[in-house]
C-alpha cells in the first residue's frame, strides 16, 4: 500500500499525526490531573476545550495577538473552571462517586448551546499567527509552522507541569493530596483550595488543547464533545490518573488518527475507538495504569 | 422537632412496590393520549421501556452505562435493516432488536464490566461511539448513513394495521405493561435482590461469596434487551431509524431521564422519561435552544434532588411515616 508512495510523504503524515497527538496530550493529561486528585471523571472536559477555542477568538479579535489570546483562554477558562468547581463540585463531594460526572455531563449539555445563542451556530476561524504561517524545509522534508509550533509548545508545557509537579512545594502538595488526601488535611494544608487549583489546572490545559487547535479548525459550538470523547479515549489507553499514560496515549492515539486518515478516511474516527478496545482485551487497565486504579 | 443531622433513611431504599401501584400506572397511560398527543405519549412508552432497562443496570445495580445509545440503536437499526431488506414479520423484526444488542452487551461487558464505575462508563460511551461511526460512513451503504434508515414498510400485529397512532400506542402499550411487570417481578426475585445488595456494598456480597462481576454482566445483558427492545419499537413507531438512535446525546438522554425520575424507583424511568419529554416540547416550541434549559434543569436537579422526582417523593414520605411512629 505505502509502495508507491514517496517516504517523505509518509513521514509528513506521521508528524501531523504527532502534531495531532500533542493537542491530546494536553487534552488526556488535564482530565487525568483531574481524576488523579478529585476522583472526578470530568465529562465537560473538552466542552471546556471550547470554552478555550472560543475565548481565543475573542480575545484574538480584540488583541490582534495570538500569543495574547492563548494567555488569555488559559486564564479565563482556568477561573471559571474554579468557580465551577466551587459552586457546583464541591457540594457533591463525598456523595455518590457518579454524581459528579453527571454533574458535569449536565454542563456538557447546557453550555454548548448558550455558546450557539451568544455566538451562533458558525464556526469562529481565527487566522495563523503570522510568525508561525509557512513552512520550514528540513533536508528534503517540508514541515508546516504551526504544528511544529505545537509540538515544541507542547513539549515546553509538559515539561514545565513535570518540574512544577516534582520540584515545587505546591506541586508536592498536589501530589501528596492525590495519594491520600486525608493525610495532607491532617499535616495542616487546605485540601478543599488544593483540589480547586487542581481541577482549575486541569481545565487550564483543556482551554490550551482548545485555544492552540483553533487555527487548524474553527471554534464550534459542538467540538467539545468529539474533545471529550478524545480525552476519554486516551486516558483508558494510557492508564486513569497516570500523566506518563496521558502523553504516550496521546501521541499513540494522534497517530493512529492521522494514519487511519491516511489510508481510509471513512475509518479515522472507528480506528481511535477499535485501538481502545484491542489495547483494552490485552491489557485491561491501559498501559501505565497502576493495578487497582482501573 | 428538631431536623436530623443526617438522613434517617438509607439511600435509595425503595419501599417494596406493590402490584397496584403498576395497575395504577398502567391505567393512567390508557388515558394518555387524552391528556397528551398521542406520538408524544408513544414516544413516552418507547423511553420508558429503554429506562425501566437502564435503570436495572444504574438505579439497581448502580452500573453507570454512558453509551446505551449503542443498544438502543442497535436494536432500532437491526429491527430495521430486517424490515427493509427481508420484509421480516414484526416478530422476527424485534427478536432480532433485542438479541443484536445482547450480543453486544455480552461482548462489552466481557471486556469492561470488571472496572470501576466511571472507567465502565468512560469504556461504554467509547464503544458507542463507535458504533454510531460506523452506521455514519463506512457502512453508510445498508445504514444510509446520516439520512436515516428509510422505507419502512407499515407493520402489522396479528393482521390489524399500525397505520394509525392509536392501534400503535395500544400495541406499545402492551409491550410496556408487559415490561413493568417483567421488571417489577425481577425486583422481587433472589436475582433483583442480589442486584440491590450489590449497589449498596459490592464488597460485602463479594465476602458472601457472590460472583459480583457475573451478576453485573447479567444486568448489563438484561438491560441491553430493553434497550434493544425500545429500539426495535422505536423504528416501527417512526418507520424509520434515524442516526440519533445512536448519537450520544441519546446515551445522555436515558441518564438524564432515569436520574430525573429517581434512579431505583420501579416508576421512576417512566416518570423522568414523561417529564423530561413534555419538557422538550415545550421549551423547543419557545426556543430551539432547548439543550440549555435541559441541560441545566438537569445540573439543579443533580445538586438538589439526587434521587429525583420519585426518589425524593419515596424520601419525603417514608420520613414523614417515621415522624409519625414515634409520636
Amino acid at each position: 500500500m505505502f509502495a508507491d508512495l514517496p517516504w517523505n510523504v509518509i513521514a509528513l503524515q506521521l508528524f501531523f499525526g504527532v502534531a495531532l497527538g500533542c493537542v491530546y496530550v494536553l487534552l488526556a493529561s488535564g482530565l487525568s490531573i483531574i481524576y488523579g486528585l478529585l476522583d472526578v471523571v470530568n465529562f465537560a472536559h473538552g466542552t471546556f476545550a471550547m470554552l478555550g477555542a472560543y475565548a481565543v477568538f475573542v480575545a484574538v479579535s480584540m488583541s490582534g495577538s495570538f500569543f495574547i489570546g492563548i494567555l488569555s483562554a488559559v486564564v479565563i477558562v482556568g477561573l471559571i473552571g474554579a468557580v465551577t468547581e466551587i459552586f457546583l463540585l464541591k457540594p457533591l463531594y463525598g456523595k455518590d462517586p457518579l454524581l459528579p460526572l453527571l454533574l458535569t455531563f449536565g454542563l456538557s449539555v447546557a453550555i454548548p448551546d448558550g455558546m450557539k445563542i451568544i455566538f451562533g451556530l458558525i464556526g469562529k476561524p481565527v487566522n495563523y499567527p503570522s510568525a508561525l504561517s509557512g513552512a520550514t524545509l528540513l533536508g528534503p522534508m517540508i514541515f508546516p509552522n504551526y504544528r511544529l509550533f505545537i509540538v515544541l509548545f507542547t513539549l515546553v508545557i509538559m515539561i514545565s507541569l513535570w518540574l512544577f509537579l516534582k520540584k515545587s512545594d505546591l506541586g508536592m502538595i498536589i501530589r501528596a493530596s492525590t495519594r491520600d488526601s486525608l493525610m495532607v488535611q491532617v499535616l495542616g494544608v487546605n485540601v478543599s483550595r488544593i483540589w480547586t487549583i487542581g481541577f482549575a489546572m486541569g481545565i487550564g490545559l483543556a482551554a490550551l488543547a482548545g485555544a492552540i487547535s483553533v487555527p487548524m479548525m474553527s471554534a464550534t459550538p459542538d467540538m467539545g464533545v468529539d474533545m471529550t470523547m478524545v480525552a476519554f479515549v486516551v486516558t483508558v489507553v494510557g492508564g486513569l490518573g497516570s500523566l506518563g499514560g496521558a502523553i504516550v496515549g496521546g501521541l499513540f492515539i494522534g497517530l493512529v488518527v492521522a494514519v487511519a486518515s491516511f489510508i481510509a478516511g471513512e475509518y479515522a474516527n472507528v480506528a481511535m475507538y477499535f485501538c481502545m478496545a484491542v489495547i483494552l482485551l490485552v491489557r485491561p487497565r491501559g498501559l501505565f495504569g497502576e493495578l487497582g486504579r482501573e | 422537632m428538631e431536623q436530623p443531622s443526617e438522613p434517617m433513611i438509607p439511600r435509595n431504599t425503595e419501599p417494596i412496590p406493590r402490584p397496584t401501584v403498576v395497575v395504577i400506572a398502567l391505567v393512567i397511560l390508557a388515558f394518555l393520549p387524552w391528556v397528551t398527543s398521542t406520538p408524544l405519549a408513544t414516544e413516552i412508552l418507547i423511553w420508558t421501556i429503554f429506562g425501566l432497562g437502564f435503570n436495572l443496570l444504574l438505579g439497581y445495580t448502580g452500573v453507570l452505562s454512558f453509551g446505551h445509545a449503542a443498544y438502543f440503536g442497535l436494536g432500532a437499526y437491526s429491527a430495521g435493516l430486517a424490515f427493509r431488506y427481508w420484509h421480516a414479520s414484526i416478530w422476527t423484526g424485534i427478536a432480532l432488536g433485542i438479541l443484536a444488542p445482547m450480543l453486544l452487551a455480552c461482548f462489552i461487558g466481557a471486556i469492561a464490566i470488571r472496572k470501576r464505575g466511571v472507567y465502565f462508563a468512560m469504556i461504554s460511551l467509547a464503544f458507542g461511539q463507535m458504533l454510531y461511526f460506523l452506521a455514519l460512513s463506512p457502512l453508510k451503504d445498508i445504514t444510509r448513513g446520516e439520512d436515516g434508515l428509510t422505507h419502512i414498510p407499515v407493520m402489522e400485529v396479528f393482521s390489524i394495521s399500525l397505520n394509525k397512532p392509536a392501534p400503535m400506542y395500544y400495541f406499545i402499550l402492551i409491550v410496556t405493561a408487559v415490561m413493568l411487570f417483567l421488571t417489577w417481578r425481577i425486583l422481587q426475585s433472589p436475582f433483583g435482590k442480589l442486584l440491590q445488595a450489590f449497589r449498596e456494598n459490592e464488597e460485602r456480597a463479594k465476602a458472601c461469596g457472590f460472583n459480583t462481576t457475573l451478576v453485573k454482566f447479567f444486568s448489563l445483558v438484561l438491560s441491553a434487551f430493553y434497550a434493544g427492545l425500545a429500539g426495535a419499537l422505536y423504528t416501527i413507531f417512526l418507520g424509520y431509524v434515524p442516526l440519533s438512535t445512536l448519537f450520544w446525546l441519546t446515551s445522555g438522554t436515558i441518564v438524564m431521564m432515569t436520574i430525573l425520575g429517581g434512579r431505583g424507583t420501579l416508576l421512576g424511568p417512566l416518570v423522568g422519561a414523561g417529564v423530561f419529554l413534555f419538557l422538550q416540547n415545550t421549551i423547543s416550541v419557545l426556543t430551539p435552544r432547548w439543550e440549555l434549559f435541559v441541560g441545566a434543569i438537569f445540573v439543579v436537579i443533580i445538586l438538589l434532588f439526587p434521587a429525583g422526582i420519585v426518589g425524593t417523593i419515596q424520601e419525603k414520605f417514608s420520613a414523614y411515616r417515621i415522624a409519625r411512629q414515634k409520636t
